[in-house]
């Protein structure tokens, strides 16, 4: 793959990566989460057909258009969003799109189908029963079940992105052994993970992205893992910030035993006027989750209090009504409410406020709201009328976020604020989060990026597999700690 | 599936969901016995091969021929509300035709009519389906404004909504024959209507399509999870398209016999029956989101909805009660099904 550019909108997701595998090895691929990993093997498994540069597979230039094109090469990619259908049992799943059936009559063979699936599953050695319903199985199996379906055509370049996140010790193991295996027979393998402990026990060769840019590509045998994660952080550790100086006061909020879907254990924690507190993880970790479960976007369990006095229920428009904001992961679907103009959505969270006794809206606060709104931010352009979904990401972010501070919040949760946006926004935001601290307002401040962590919060909370794992406090909180701590 | 589905007992809660799911498809079997248990106490004809062969059965086989496209759509993840009036436009083509052709004499022009109307009404089909798979607007708006111009269109075949009488063109008699024709495989007194052999030939079919083929595979798979059938390699919008067009044929069989029962082809006729059989669809246990759903579970739709309406005509229900009752029914299986969805997730 040799100069390959994917933007999503006017973000670069991948700016002129080149990368290649060979023949009977494993070239792993790291960074951190949004450095492009999954976009690169997404353009060569066919997902996006409008990619810049050139692929070259088995010396034949190549160009990607869709998912079945990559297939028929021999191209095969475990995703890392589970792609299983739920209805179909375990063997349906694994032959799914190779189907054997009658030529004229196009008759599912569906014995050759079990048959063709038990190989597979005998070959590798998974603890699978083919007949089993997939959308019963937890999620380790599924993820076994669509290592097993990639596996079951010869295929020549196999690509595994994030294979381990959800898998138990022993399956790791197996899968390693599958890997090894595979090198063996001659096939490329590109392995893409988070535990970078695991990587010389399989990898070859390491190639590091960086916000969507190859870092750097190397025998794994010259690094060291610490070299490794320095080259993930990239320079940004040497570009220290100026001193903490929001000082946390009395306690505002106070979470008990709080539960729900992705939580394993029931976390508790208080949170103080004028504090950042951050949420490290890994993605799945159960950070986004403790966040829903907190202003009641899902059904949990745990009670909240703020200011001592306890929520008796939590949902979102009463967590609003008692002070406590959310800005959520992910900004298109959760975020902006697209199609409306920059004003809708800079005024959503405070119409009340700006209404009349009977609920009636007047044109000019709406707009003097959101044009104060708007430069407090330095949102760009600063016009209330213009349609959100023609702001860069940037600007949509800081248009969500500008929405909470307008309705003044005494508790505000941003989960992955700077998720895709350039560094000069991140800069502003983090003036924004730290100017908000100062005022006197709690944060919680979840992200995958731990430098963003190091540089703001107060404390950081560490999770594991849905559990509170260990607390780190003011000077301990380095990049290289929190990276420690979320991975070992 | 293949084979048989282990009993979940390793997975404590999934045995209760899939208990709980054997249980909502047992429900509607049930409630028919029942309801056919009682309509024959209190109606002693109601269990006589007359009533449920010519009564029950023929009438319900037009309908239940359009219900078996729909389940293939529906459990391809779509629906289709523009089946009423394909059928409207087929059936004033079928009247045309042979209008136009009756010169030629009764089995050519009835041949090339029938033909015409396969034609016109998979091509309508494949018209919603090229919209819905290739060109990606919802199929809601699409099958509600093709909806619209197939009606619209038969108005304009027929002059502003001018009856066809097939007794005009003097076949009345011999087209009559796709209504009237009687087999009698089990001995005289035991007739078989010619409509319910047709139903009987398009369903065998659609299961074969459904159970035995990849296609029919594909579209279970569509429905349950597109991105995972487009990543694996499956052409996903030829399969929704092919659904679609396969539901337009249906809508053709069925106007062949609407036509021979009633012998008027009206643009305006069949105005709502489109509701009629997406209602006997999901009461029969296909989702609405699709990925799963049977053939058999739909013919049982079909059949609970014209016991109840049977039992109804039986004890002079207005036509008000009716609506009331089905739309009950439709509300209560739906209901169970959101419920056990929600208890699985």
């Amino acid at each position: 793959m040799r100069r390959i550019t994917k933007r999503f909108g006017a973000t670069a997701a991948l700016e002129a990566v080149d990368f290649d595998v060979r023949a009977g090895e494993v070239h792993a691929l790291v960074g951190e989460n949004g450095a492009g990993k999954s976009t690169l093997m997404n353009v060569l498994a066919g997902r996006f057909a409008d990619y810049g540069g050139s692929i070259t597979f088995a010396g034949k230039p190549v160009r990607m258009t869709c998912p079945r094109q990559a297939r028929l090469l021999g191209i095969r990619v475990i995703h890392q969003d589970r792609s299983v259908i739920g209805n179909f049992t375990v063997a349906e799943n694994i032959i799914l799109g190779d189907e054997p059936a009658g030529r004229w009559t196009g008759r599912l063979n569906r014995k050759a189908i079990a048959a063709a699936a038990r190989a597979v599953i005998d070959r590798i050695g998974f603890d699978l029963n083919c007949d089993e319903v997939v959308g019963g199985l937890g999620t380790a199996r599924q993820t076994l079940v669509e290592i097993a379906a990639a596996l079951h055509r010869n295929a020549k370049l196999l690509v595994f992105d994030e294979p381990t996140a959800s898998l138990g010790s022993d399956d790791v193991e197996r899968l390693f052994r599958v890997i090894r295996d595979l090198r063996r027979k001659g096939l490329g393998i590109v392995y893409i993970s988070h535990r970078l402990a695991e990587l010389p026990r399989i990898a070859d060769r390491v190639t590091v992205l960086r916000d969507g840019r190859v870092a750097g590509t190397r025998p794994m045998k010259s690094f060291a893992i610490a070299q490794l994660s320095e080259m993930m952080l990239g320079r940004r550790l040497g570009e220290m910030f100026g001193a903490r100086k929001n000082r946390p006061g009395e306690i505002v909020l106070q979470v008990r035993d709080l539960s729900g879907p992705g939580i394993s254990r029931p976390v508790s924690f208080d949170l103080r006027e004028g504090e950042i507190m951050g949420i490290a993880g890994l993605v799945g970790s159960g950070r986004t989750e403790i966040a829903r479960a907190l202003f009641g976007a899902v059904n949990a369990g745990g009670s909240v209090s703020m200011a001592g006095r306890t929520l008796p229920w939590r949902r979102p428009h009463l967590c609003r009504r008692a002070g406590i904001g959310m800005i959520p992961e992910n900004r298109k679907s959760q975020g902006i409410i697209s199609g409306r103009p920059l004003a809708e959505n800079l005024n959503i969270a405070i119409l009340e406020r700006l209404s009349g006794r009977l609920g009636f809206l007047r044109r000019n606060t709406l707009l003097s709201s959101a044009a104060s709104t708007a430069g407090r931010m330095c949102i760009q352009p600063p016009e209330p009328l213009a349609n959100i979904d023609m702001f860069s990401g940037g600007n949509q972010q800081k248009a969500v976020l500008g929405r909470w501070l307008a309705a003044n919040p005494s508790v505000l949760i941003l989960d992955e604020p700077t998720q895709g946006i350039d560094v000069g926004t991140k800069n502003q935001i983090y003036g924004l989060i730290a100017e908000l601290a100062e005022s006197g307002c709690a944060v919680i401040l979840i992200s995958s990026e731990f430098i963003e962590l190091a540089r703001l919060c107060n404390r950081v909370l560490v999770l594991r597999a849905g559990r509170l794992k260990q607390q780190l406090s003011a000077d301990g909180i380095t990049a290289e700690s929190l990276f420690e701590a979320c991975l070992r | 599936m293949i084979g048989k589905k282990t009993p979940g007992t390793a997975f404590g809660e999934r045995a209760g969901y899939a208990r709980f799911q054997r249980l909502q498809k047992a429900t509607i079997f049930v409630l028919l016995a029942v309801l056919c248990g009682y309509a024959a106490v209190q109606s002693p004809t109601f269990l006589s091969w007359t009533n449920i062969v010519d009564n029950l059965f023929t009438n319900a086989s037009a309908l239940a021929v359009i219900a078996v496209g729909m389940t293939l759509v529906m459990i391809g993840g779509g629906f289709d509300l523009s089946v009423a009036s394909n059928t409207a436009v087929c059936s004033v083509v079928l009247v045309l035709v042979m209008d136009g052709l009756s010169y030629l004499g009764s089995v050519p022009a009835i041949s090339v009519a029938l033909a015409s109307a396969a034609v016109v009404g998979t091509g309508l089909g494949a018209v919603n389906g090229f919209l819905v798979a290739y060109v990606g607007v919802n199929p809601f708006v699409v099958t509600l404004s093709t909806m619209l111009i197939f009606r619209g269109l038969a108005l304009i075949l027929t002059d502003g909504g001018q009856a066809l009488q097939v007794a005009d063109i003097g076949l009345r008699r011999q087209f009559s024959w796709f209504y009237d024709a009687q087999l009698a495989p089990f001995g005289a007194g035991h007739t078989v209507s010619l409509p319910i052999v047709i139903f009987i030939a398009v369903f065998v079919a659609a299961v074969y399509l459904l159970r035995y083929t990849r296609f029919g595979h594909y579209v279970y798979a569509v429905g349950g999870n597109e991105q995972a059938a487009w990543l694996a390699g499956v052409n996903t919008k030829r399969v929704k398209a092919a659904t679609y067009t396969l539901c337009g044929f249906t809508c053709s069989v069925a106007a062949v016999i609407f036509l021979a029962m009633t012998a008027t082809a009206q643009a305006e006729s069949h105005a709502g029956k489109e509701l009629e059989v997406i209602a006997a669809v999901i009461v029969g246990g296909t989702p609405l989101g699709g990925g799963s759903g049977s053939l058999f579970a739909t013919l049982t739709g079909v059949l609970l909805l014209r016991v109840i309406d049977n039992l109804l005509t039986q004890f002079s229900v207005g036509t008000e009660y009716r609506n009331v009752i089905t739309g009950l029914i439709i509300a209560v299986v739906v209901t169970a099904d959101v419920i056990a969805k929600r208890r699985r997730s």
